[in-house]
């Protein structure tokens, strides 16, 4: 039962942080219909930012997470204003493409710029924990985990209460109505691309201080939080946190309970479900 | 005009991906060893010493005159493609390296899987693969004849180790076995399996994770709750780092010592967990030690400085099996005097000679037989511990995580 507790636990703070990756991924694709394949790449940049604001500044990694978060907003509405507007109206495979090949250029030149060398960002405080009742709880997993549901809330409140969110939310739902009503396209799209960065920027930050960074990491992140943004629906930021959630739990019993070799199947198998049962919610977009 | 920027634009980032090309031109006066080496992608942190470590020795080979060939001197020219770390990838350079570019001879990737697949390319093509990256018994079970592998063999690396607990005090009982499941991995999880029964160890907890996992939570938990003596883990580095670090998150340790077959060795596995890397066992087949003379770059020791200076960060046994690999070329096409492939390949088959990297000879199914020397961090530095017997005193048994 102890074990039970504590698988669960740990499921819940590692599927924390995965609803934070794929909370900007969710983002962008729901407001731009742009499905970013270079999002993991985003990710790993923000681990780098922070890597080397903590190893280079003196910065706490968790004190660095908003400075890799408006570094990568900017770079995210720059990326969003001067070349994805280009092709933000065309046919998806366009998007699909050029976001494929952001990906290739960004992790190409993070090897070229940083090294294939693995890095940690590795504060003292990094591997301490508590025990509550016999379950281990890592601080640095706990600490993740709370920006994770902080950053969502906060995404939330934004998009519900401001004026630049509700804008964001009806040039999603309806383009020609928010243009009458004054909304810019362009600049929106700029703000939401360059708002999913600055969240990737911050799990990646995460993602440093209780994994590692290579410049490869990307990837699977990228498949993963995809699988995520499905589960939890692009509509609400809690919605994304629920997947997430569901697939840090579904992956740490399945590791525990049938076989860690399993993870994989039953991430995807989840996503097949979810496509197979609510095909509306990802279909209904296109 | 916008679609025809599109188009250029995805044509230049084909461009950014297509594999850099090191070495000279082929022409009939060369000797020309092929390979299809991860310098990019998920392995490129390994994938590195087959790369910089053929390029050093064809370089350094050539200055001391090359290979004589029936009389002729030749030097050796070096093509390598960059598969990014894609097996598939690198089956079809393989193919390229043969058919197209006529290389005359290939060298090997890192890792046991790309090496298995490989090996298959050379052995259709019946051209000798010296390969210093792949260890897995799966590679040379096959009774292919043109597959030669410098990495000793996968299942015992858990060997030496295991000879080693034997005589520690206290005497371990319970033993973790955490392996990945790639070529490689399996087959060290099989021959430690079968050394831990031979030893009389109880075998406690034994997971099998998939490659390339990040998140190493639930096993970690499960091998808490049974409390073992020991942990021995096999994988790569990358997993390795993420397991270390999630150990100490959850307080996880086992009680005497754990140990990992890959890392330990590495310069920058240390520098990327600081003090979390202490007490961590490992092994090697290698070390730059004085004693092991060469005759192209004097000893190991000189080698180990030369590559440093050159490349930057210091090898480890991949780079040095990765020398050895041409080392075996030059010897045995002289020997051979011949750049026929059979020929040459019954000339790797016989070579017996003393380099850098130890003592090159093959076993009749194209493996090379090299002891493990049991290693451990202790204060940062990689300190030689155990090979038949006792060579520096361990650090055992580990303390908690809250005591370090």
């Amino acid at each position: 039962m102890q074990l039970f507790a504590q698988i669960l636990v740990n499921g819940i703070l590692l599927g924390g942080l995965y609803g934070l990756m794929a909370l900007g991924m969710g983002l962008v694709w729901g407001v731009l219909n742009i499905v970013n394949l270079a999002h993991g790449a985003l990710i790993m940049l923000g681990g780098y930012a922070v890597y080397y604001l903590y190893t280079k500044g003196g910065i706490d990694p968790f004190a660095a997470l908003p400075i890799a978060m408006v570094l990568l907003f900017l770079f995210g509405y720059l990326l969003q204003r001067f070349l994805l507007n280009l092709i933000v109206r065309s046919a998806q495979l366009n998007t699909l493409l050029i976001t494929f090949g952001l990906d290739v250029v960004f992790v190409y030149l993070a090897q070229l710029l940083f090294s294939a060398d693995f890095r940690t960002i590795n504060p003292p405080y990094a591997g301490s924990n508590i025990d509550v009742g016999g379950v281990t709880i890592p601080y640095a997993q706990l600490a993740a985990f709370l920006v994770a549901i902080f950053l969502a809330a906060i995404l939330f409140l934004f998009l519900d209460r401001t004026r630049t969110g509700r804008a964001i939310r009806a040039t999603a739902q309806n383009l020609t109505a928010a243009r009458l009503y004054g909304v810019n396209p362009r600049r929106i799209y700029a703000l939401t691309f360059g708002t999913g960065a600055a969240l990737a920027g911050a799990a990646g930050g995460l993602y440093g201080v209780v994994s590692q960074i290579t410049p490869y990491i990307g990837v699977t992140l990228t498949a993963k939080s995809f699988v995520i943004a499905i589960l939890g629906g692009l509509d609400k930021p809690i919605g994304v946190i629920l997947g997430g959630l569901l697939l840090g739990i579904a992956e740490a019993m399945t590791a525990l309970y049938l076989d860690p070799t399993f993870t994989d199947i039953i991430s995807f198998g989840l996503l097949v479900l979810v496509l197979v049962a609510k095909p509306a919610q990802i279909l209904g977009r296109a | 005009m916008r679609r025809t920027m599109m188009v250029l634009a995805i044509a230049a980032v084909a461009a950014c991906k297509r594999a850099p090309e090191q070495g000279g031109q082929i022409t009939a006066s060369q000797i020309t060893l092929g390979a299809s080496v991860q310098l990019t992608g998920r392995l490129a942190n390994t994938g590195r010493y087959y790369g910089d470590g053929y390029a050093m020795a064809v370089e350094r080979i050539n200055e001391k005159g090359g290979v004589s060939v029936g009389g002729k001197q030749l030097k050796l020219a070096l093509k390598i493609l960059d598969n990014q770390s894609d097996v598939n990838l690198g089956v079809r350079q393989c193919t390229q390296l043969l058919t197209q570019d006529k290389v005359n001879f290939l060298l090997g990737p890192f890792s046991s899987n790309d090496a298995l697949d490989q090996s298959s390319v050379a052995e259709k093509y019946q051209v000798p693969m010296v390969q210093g990256g792949g260890a897995s018994s799966q590679i040379f079970s096959r009774n292919y004849k043109y597959i030669f592998g410098t990495l000793p063999p996968a299942d015992d690396y858990y060997a030496s180790t295991i000879k080693m607990l034997m005589k520690m005090d206290p005497k371990p009982k319970t033993v973790a076995l955490v392996a990945a499941d790639d070529s490689f991995d399996v087959s060290v999880a099989n021959g430690t399996r079968k050394l831990l029964k031979e030893a009389g160890l109880d075998l406690v907890v034994d997971k099998q994770y998939r490659e390339n996992n990040s998140d190493f939570s639930s096993i970690l938990s499960l091998a808490k709750s049974s409390d073992p003596d020991i942990l021995l883990w096999s994988g790569h580095e990358a997993e390795a780092l993420n397991f270390i670090r999630q150990a100490k998150s959850l307080g996880m340790s086992p009680k005497l010592m754990y140990a990992f077959t890959v890392g330990v060795p590495t310069a920058d596995f240390r520098k990327a967990l600081g003090k979390d890397a202490e007490y961590a066992f490992g092994m090697t087949p290698w070390l730059p030690s004085k004693d092991l003379k060469d005759d192209y770059f004097g000893d190991a020791a000189v080698f180990a400085k030369e590559y440093q200076q050159r490349f930057g960060y210091a090898p480890d046994y991949h780079a040095a099996s990765a020398i050895a690999d041409v080392e075996v070329y030059a010897k045995a096409i002289a020997a051979a005097g011949s750049l026929e492939p059979a020929k040459v390949r019954d000339a790797v088959a016989k070579v017996d000679f003393g380099s850098l990297y130890g003592k090159v000879k093959f076993q009749p199914n194209g493996q090379i037989s090299l002891p493990q020397t049991v290693i451990q961090i202790q204060k940062g530095e990689v300190v030689e511990i155990f090979a038949e017997d006792f060579l520096g005193k361990p650090r055992y048994p580990l303390p908690p995580w809250a005591k370090r």
